[in-house]
């Protein structure tokens, strides 16, 4: 294969894998639409913030502040905590997108939200020997941003006329549900981690600016980290024991 | 974009706007941005297949179990439908059967129950 078709392909591969989880995103566009047109935001601001920021948990994390008129620095401040998570994605990046140019890599940063980057790592974590298309993430980035930006300008044209009690946004969390449910089965640590971050997240709610998220997904990964140590000594006392995959 | 002078009320609403639009665009491109010259340490490797699934958990399971920031687990019509949902994804394997079970699950205990 010549090198361009070689990127068609990754990148219609990309597009392929992104559709079995395009109903979840859809969802989740339509209820941050439909929270944005409910709130004080005109139309045209709605639509605005959607295209921008490209970001549902930030803009509904935001949301209620700006409803409130909260300083500015608060509103900005709350954002960029729910979006610390996209620094770790961004490091994991890093190295395979380090080859690009900068405004490949600038327009990929664009696209890259917790979907786009869960199925790249998990392809990446299935098969080593995967050549880590930026060309896939692009695709899959790309379909992303188009089912996500329609469903969301959707959700905001339909506003009020979406009953709450529908419980749409359910939707949206089931999807994370489903995604998380394949990265920890038969993974102890993953699995433990996951349960630590799980009850940080519900006993620190109440902290102010989303901060119990953060510090649920640091008590999380540390607890994965110490139980894979704890679960690599075992194996050492254990030179028989069936080695972990 | 907007020539006419803005009254302080779209200052606002912009200001905020462009602030998380930035931030998230920050925050995303943070190491892609800086690119190969910033190494990362093995132990933030290590951390790193761990973070997404703590993540995605640390922002799901409270929507799932608390109601007005109170834990609910006895009778809560969204954690039941995610229970449906999880068995139904454990069978299936499938998103979209995943997420059409458990609001078909969540509508029946609304109107129902």
């Amino acid at each position: 294969m010549t090198a361009s078709s070689e990127r068609t392909a990754a990148s219609r591969e990309g597009v392929r894998d992104f559709l079995a989880v395009a109903v979840g995103v859809a969802a989740w566009g339509l209820v941050t639409g439909v929270a944005m047109a409910q709130s004080t935001l005109e139309i045209g601001h709605a639509v605005a913030f959607a295209l921008l920021a490209f970001a549902g948990s930030a803009q509904l994390a935001a949301l209620p502040l700006m409803t409130s008129a909260a300083p500015v620095w608060l509103i900005v401040l709350t954002a960029l905590v729910v979006n610390l998570r996209f620094v770790i994605y961004s490091a994991g990046l890093a190295k395979p997108l380090s080859g690009l140019t900068l405004r490949r890599r600038a327009w990929l940063s664009f696209l890259v939200g917790d979907l786009p980057f869960a199925l790249y790592m998990r392809k990446a974590t299935a098969d080593p020997n995967w050549s880590k298309s930026d060309s896939y993430l692009a695709g899959m980035g790309t379909a992303n941003w188009l089912v996500w930006q329609s469903s969301s300008i959707t959700g905001i044209l339909l506003g009020a006329r979406i009953p709450r009690e529908w419980g749409l946004e359910l939707a949206g969390t089931l999807a994370l549900l489903a995604l998380v449910i394949p990265m920890v089965i038969r993974r102890v640590a993953a699995a433990v981690g996951v349960c630590a971050a799980s009850l940080v997240a519900i006993a620190a709610n109440r902290i102010p600016l989303h901060l119990g998220v953060l510090i649920a997904i640091i008590t999380g990964v540390t607890a994965a980290m110490l139980t894979e140590s704890l679960e690599r000594r075992f194996q050492r006392l254990r030179p028989n024991a069936e080695s972990a995959t | 974009m907007i020539l006419a002078p803005m009254d302080p009320k779209e200052i606002f609403i912009w200001s905020a706007i462009l602030g998380v639009s930035l931030t998230t665009f920050l925050t995303r491109g943070s190491f892609i941005l800086l690119g190969a010259r910033v190494r990362l340490p093995e132990v933030i490797d290590r951390a790193l297949r761990f973070a997404p699934a703590c993540a995605l958990a640390a922002i799901m399971v409270p929507d799932l179990v608390l109601v007005h920031g109170t834990l609910k687990v006895a009778g809560n019509p969204r954690l039941l439908a995610a229970v449906v949902a999880a068995v139904c994804f454990l069978v299936s394997r499938s998103m979209i059967l995943t997420i059409v079970c458990g609001m078909a699950a969540f509508t029946a205990i609304r109107l129902w129950l």
